[in-house]
């Protein structure tokens, strides 16, 4: 990783020296890229101030792009009006249970195929990267089917439990990272007597942090972003998830924007503040999967 | 550990220990993808509602598909005419903004940030807060245009603007697209800029000729992913427009989701899935085969 992010660093300086003054084209290019970041933001900043407009303010026309009075109550009464805290705290539950899941198996899997020789191992592997070929869909109806006849319908085990035998994406980035890591660090563990699972969580967890953590923020977001999922298995509204109570609020006639938006903020928080406290790690392993589709 | 010839005459110790590694994706696999494969196969088959059992009736649901059902072609067109408006325009703007963003300005990582955030939300979240953009009323993208002057649309609520709207909104999440497309561009070698400055060469000759070539592979990724997922775009109608007005936006997927879970066809939908997984396959082998005229691989001549 270390050596990656030297070339992109090298790449990047010998790219455009670093020179005292700017170009008209330098000048150029970087309004054009504030100028499109501008664009990207603008919803953002459209919700926000929804987010705090009176209900009268949300149908004022021409609209105020910066409300004269702040209305906080909004948040309250958004989060009073699609049972808020219960649904965050469902989405919450079901994604944790998702992500830790899907990164422990995934690991494992990864470790068995890259590090472990073993007949068949080479076929499983096809098999399994092939399978993220298939469309979700094909296999909807015949596992609501299954779920159905074993009473875990209208459960959260259908959004939860598979995830916990290994995620084909994930195994191929897994495996993929510990092929970067010198085999003679295993030889060496077993050596002194390690096994496979002490080699695995010993040495390959702490030096592959920033794979797990790319998987687990993909996880994570996946489970707490995912609609149809809950929306096929979960008809109890005490169940929902907040993908369907957002969705639910905003198909209501006359949606109260102002409300919406508020919880609509407090929704995206959680994928946000994980995007952020983890982004390092999070480039770093969507570096290490770029270059390896480059190869 | 040391490695002799007969090595592989012996039972390989890591065998069995290998296979308790990988035993979860083997269930996993079994279950999630192998039994519900197969049995879909039959499911196509019958006339099923979801509840009781399924009762085999051939190619019945085909017939109808093809023949009798109003919604089939219009979902159909619909789909195709949405995989044709947001494959290339994701493409071409996440590359533009991806060769914008690669180069050291002060504050590059932030931009960068910026241009990715849309991504890292929730897809309900933001679906929801570009259908109060394109509210025709009180909206704020026809309060910009009537502001510049510019004729105002109903968006999701016009025939002809409801799904180039979607595009529109599927375009703020860009940034995912221009991620990876910075990576493959920061894997190009330098020197090869280098030289072909060197050599002459304009920013539209590098662009063509050094830089488009060297990240075809990447391009062709890119190009089959978006092309399969959005296929399989669901959310957009489920969350905006419920298939309508028409069926402008009656996605394939949200066609099969209303026949299974609000018409209790499941039978019928399932053989809905199989005519689009087999169009996903027929794409897809289709994209492969033109790519051997503009990949470029090592070994390649131009």
């Amino acid at each position: 990783m270390v050596k990656a992010e030297e070339a992109v660093s090298q790449v990047v300086s010998t790219h455009l020296p670093r020179r005292r003054r700017w170009t008209p084209q330098q000048i150029f290019i970087f309004g054009l890229i504030v100028f499109f970041a501008a664009i990207m933001l603008l919803p953002f900043f459209w919700m926000l101030t929804t987010a705090l407009k009176t209900n009268n303010g949300i149908y004022q026309l021409p609209p105020q792009y910066i409300p004269t009075t702040f209305d906080f109550a909004n948040f309250g009464a958004g989060i009073r009006a699609v049972h808020f805290v219960r649904l965050f705290i469902n989405t919450a539950i079901i994604a944790a249970v998702a992500t830790i899941g899907s990164v422990v198996s995934s690991m494992f899997v990864g470790y068995g195929l890259a590090r472990i020789r073993f007949p068949g191992r080479k076929i499983w592997f096809y098999a399994f990267v092939g399978s993220m070929m298939l469309p979700g869909i094909v296999g909807l109806l015949p596992m609501f089917r299954l779920y159905l006849s074993i009473g875990w319908y209208n459960t959260w085990f259908p959004l939860m439990i598979p995830a916990w035998f290994g995620n084909p994406f994930f195994i191929f980035l897994a495996r993929q990272f510990y092929f970067s890591i010198p085999r003679s660090l295993d030889e060496a563990a077993k050596l002194d007597g390690a096994g496979h699972f002490t080699i695995l969580t010993r040495i390959m967890v702490p030096l592959t942090r920033p794979i797990w953590i790319t998987m687990a923020i993909f996880a994570f977001q996946g489970s707490w972003n995912d609609y149809l999922g809950p929306l096929v298995y979960l008809y109890s509204q005490s169940k929902w998830t907040l993908a369907l109570g957002m969705a639910s609020f905003s198909g209501v006639y006359n949606t109260p924007w102002n409300e919406y938006m508020a919880t609509d903020l407090i929704y995206m928080l959680p994928p946000l503040i994980i995007f952020f406290v983890a982004q390092r790690y999070f480039m770093e392993g969507l570096g290490s999967l770029g270059g390896a589709s480059v190869r | 550990m040391e490695v002799h010839p007969q090595r592989k005459r012996r039972r390989n110790p890591d065998a069995g220990i290998g296979y308790l590694f990988i035993a979860p994706s083997i269930i996993g696999f079994s279950v999630f993808v192998v039994y519900p494969l197969v049995t879909s196969i039959y499911y196509a088959l019958t006339s099923w509602n979801g509840v009781s059992a399924p009762t085999f009736i051939g190619l019945k649901n085909f017939a109808f598909m093809f023949h009798s059902d109003p919604s089939f072609w219009p979902s159909l067109k619909a789909t195709g005419l949405f995989v044709l408006m947001s494959v290339p325009t994701s493409l071409i703007l996440g590359l533009a903004l991806a060769m914008l963003l690669n180069r050291k300005i002060r504050g590059i990582r932030m931009f960068r940030t910026i241009f990715y955030l849309p991504v890292v939300l929730p897809a309900v979240a933001t679906l929801t807060l570009w259908k109060f953009i394109f509210d025709p009323r009180f909206g704020f993208a026809n309060e910009l245009l009537s502001a510049l002057h510019l004729p105002t649309s109903l968006w999701l609520g016009s025939y002809s603007m409801a799904l180039p709207s979607i595009v529109i909104i599927g375009l703020w999440g860009v940034g995912g697209t221009m991620i990876i497309f910075l990576a493959g561009l920061q894997a190009v070698p330098q020197e090869l800029y280098e030289a072909a400055r060197l050599d002459g060469g304009g920013n539209w000759t590098i662009l063509l000729r050094v830089t488009l070539p060297l990240i075809s592979p990447i391009l062709f990724l890119q190009l089959v992913m978006h092309i399969i997922g959005s296929m399989q775009a669901f959310v957009q109608p489920a969350v905006l427009t419920a298939g309508g007005p028409g069926f402008s936006t009656d996605l394939f997927m949200y066609n099969i989701w209303q026949n299974a879970f609000q018409n209790q066809a499941f039978g019928f939908a399932e053989a809905q899935v199989w005519v689009l997984f087999i169009a996903i396959i027929l794409v897809t082998v289709f994209t492969f085969r033109l790519s051997s005229m503009w990949v470029y691989t090592e070994e390649g001549t131009e």
